[in-house]
């Protein structure tokens, strides 16, 4: 997973058109809206430019200069917020906040991104997004959601899956077979599990499902051991 | 889920969520969703002094993986209730 903020020049066209996206991973484009300037972290703003968001990613590309635009990804994106302060901002905006995976330097990195203009986008922690028509906000806004809600965090949905397989109800149903064998239809099961928990089923099978997951520390500790078990089996 | 079903029965309620970035933010809770990303409405940051720019948001969109706690209202949580449901998902529902 990429974290942060990154420089991004791959337009298509003459280099004048939109972003290219990595349709090959089923990336699409969802919204464009022109009239957006950027401002990262404490820098001025950087306008005019368009504003592109596909169901992976945020890329804003200036329309003055072509070879300036910058993406982010949904699943680095901590929080949005529609923001009307003018105490916080004076320009009603889409304000984000970007992980950049190096959370122990954010302080410094927000104070370098203030007095250095030579900084590493990939350190900016803070991105507000300005359209020149403020009526724009809470359109974007939901988009915005609609799109974080489509980038679950991968990492987690891989842990849920494997303890899935070893949950309790699966391993009684195979009760009749050896031990050996029951060992090895586990681990068939753990490559064939090609779905994500939550994303092929209703919302009452997402419910049994994940109400197996969080059973009693009891039966976590005996799937962690027969883990074990069958690994050791396995060597 | 029973974390799920919890949240959405405190939809309407005043909560904080605590980020894993320290970040303390007070609202609304506005909706939340399987992976428990959170919306707020009518958002305070807690800590004003560190993170001036937060200031005030109308509305706030937290990604569920980001949170750390989400602090309750008291008066929120039916203790009995809860109790309950964690026992019948410990036997598998």
């Amino acid at each position: 997973m990429v974290l942060g903020l990154r420089k991004f020049t791959e337009r298509s066209g003459d280099g004048a058109g939109e972003p290219v996206l990595d349709t090959a991973n089923e990336e699409e484009l969802m919204h464009v809206q022109s009239g957006v300037a950027i401002v990262l972290g404490a820098r001025a703003p950087d306008s005019p430019g368009t504003l592109y968001i596909s169901n992976k990613q945020v890329v804003w590309l200036s329309d003055v200069d072509k070879e300036r635009g910058y993406a982010v990804d949904f699943l680095a994106i901590s929080l949005h917020a529609v923001s009307r302060d003018p105490e916080a901002y004076p320009s009603p905006c889409i304000y984000a906040q970007i992980e950049t995976g190096a959370d122990e330097d954010v302080e410094s990195a927000d104070s370098d991104a203030e007095c250095n203009e030579t900084l590493d986008v990939s350190q900016i922690t803070e991105m507000r997004l300005v359209p020149s028509d403020p009526s724009h906000l809470e359109s974007l806004f939901d988009i915005f959601c609609e799109c974080a809600e489509l980038n679950p965090e991968p990492n987690e949905e891989r842990e849920e899956e494997h303890n899935w397989i070893f949950s309790a109800d699966l391993l009684s149903d195979d009760a009749t077979m050896n031990e050996a064998e029951e060992g090895d239809l586990q681990w068939q099961l753990a490559e064939n599990l090609g779905n994500p928990i939550g994303y092929s089923n209703g919302n009452h099978e997402l419910a049994h499902s994940v109400l197996e997951l969080r059973i009693s520390d009891q039966r976590f500790d005996d799937a962690d051991e027969m883990e074990h078990e069958v690994q050791d089996r396995h060597q | 889920m029973l974390f799920f079903s919890y949240f959405k029965d405190l939809v309407g309620r005043e909560v904080t969520v605590e980020l894993k970035n320290d970040l303390a933010i007070r609202g609304t809770l506005h909706s939340v969703d399987q992976y428990l990303n959170i919306k707020l409405e009518n958002t305070k940051v807690v800590d004003q002094d560190k993170y001036p720019h937060m200031l005030s948001v109308r509305n706030c969109f937290i990604r569920g993986s980001v949170v750390r706690y989400v602090q309750l209202p008291p008066d929120g949580v039916d203790v009995e209730l809860l109790h309950d449901a964690t026992r019948r998902e410990a036997r598998g529902g």
